[in-house]
């Protein structure tokens, strides 16, 4: 009776959780500058920027470079499928909370 | 049966943690301050109209009423631009283009005051009308945008304080000058800091 939803491996690393979760608490169609991602992650530039290789390799974050000002400028943005893909993962784990007796939800 | 992640060293119940705190942290980040914000304007609402009050009533000269007045509305504008240039920086789609549409809602609304006086300055007003329609006016305004924001971002506390501004500004029409001074400072500012004090007392409730 009791089955084990797949987790994504993806977003299955807990720094690759944290990006993807941070960009999900964003509207719908809204974008946020590497920076402004790393502060509110706290990791370093070189950490971050790994994990976001493998995540817009997976097609989950779109990284779009811009100039503000003359400045380079890159924003970050969860695409539809990154966003799906959070969603399930996080309807996973609730599944796994629920049909495992030995877990208690927090 | 304890179901360990593969490969991950989070049970699932940690994962969803992670997830509330790190989003939730996104979102106050993000968020506006509503504590700040309200508390601010109350505050200058509150100050600012019973200057006018008292400056009416002749316990002070009008003109320094009505600079600080000016002054404390300023300092509230301000503190409201700079908030929320700072909290929303590094962010930019829907939710920025929404913003700037709302924004400017507020210059063009206190744009056509403006014009609605120096019209009728054109044809001629008195103090006392002055004295009455200036806030009047300038209250509609507030009021319908804290409507339009309220149902924008669907945040009833912002539509609860829309209706209470019309409802104050409508009020304050009977209360004659200047005492549509002392409506608009304790029931306008008032409003104003009861929110506020509400939103700092269940942020300190729910926070851990």
């Amino acid at each position: 009776m009791t089955t084990v939803p797949e987790l994504d491996p993806v977003i299955h690393a807990q720094a690759r959780l944290r990006v993807v979760a941070s960009l999900a608490a964003l509207s719908q169609g809204d974008r946020m500058a590497f920076p402004r991602v790393q502060q509110l992650l706290d990791m370093t530039a070189g950490n971050l920027s790994t994990h976001l290789r493998k995540l817009e390799d997976a097609g989950y974050v779109e990284v779009t470079k811009t100039h503000e000002r003359r400045t380079p400028v890159t924003y970050l943005a969860l695409t539809r499928r990154g966003r799906t893909a959070f969603e399930d993962y996080a309807a996973a784990l609730r599944t796994l909370l629920t049909t495992d007796g030995s877990e208690t939800a927090r | 049966m304890t179901e360990r992640l593969d490969g991950g060293d989070l049970s699932p119940a940690e994962s969803l943690a992670l997830i509330e705190q790190q989003q939730g942290r996104v979102e106050r980040t993000l968020g506006p301050n509503i504590v700040l914000l309200y508390g601010t304007w109350g505050a200058a609402w509150f100050l600012g109209f019973a200057m006018l009050y008292l400056a009416y009533r002749g316990a002070l000269p009008l003109v320094v009423g009505g600079l600080v007045f000016a002054g404390l509305l300023l300092a509230a504008i301000v503190v409201t631009g700079v908030h929320s240039a700072r909290a929303t920086r590094g962010v930019r789609g829907v939710s920025s283009e929404v913003g700037a549409m709302y924004g400017w809602g507020w210059l063009l609304g206190f744009g056509c005051v403006g014009a609605i006086f120096a019209g009728l300055g054109r044809v001629g007003i008195t103090d006392e009308q002055s004295a009455l329609l200036g806030p009047a006016l300038s209250l509609l305004v507030v009021g319908l945008l804290y409507l339009g924001g309220g149902a924008l971002w669907r945040d009833r506390v912002q539509y609860g304080l829309g209706v209470w501004i019309l409802a104050t500004d409508a009020v304050s029409m009977f209360a004659g000058v200047p005492g549509n001074y002392l409506v608009l400072s304790i029931a306008g500012g008032g409003g104003f800091l009861l929110a506020a004090a509400w939103f700092a007392v269940r942020r300190r409730v729910v926070a851990p």
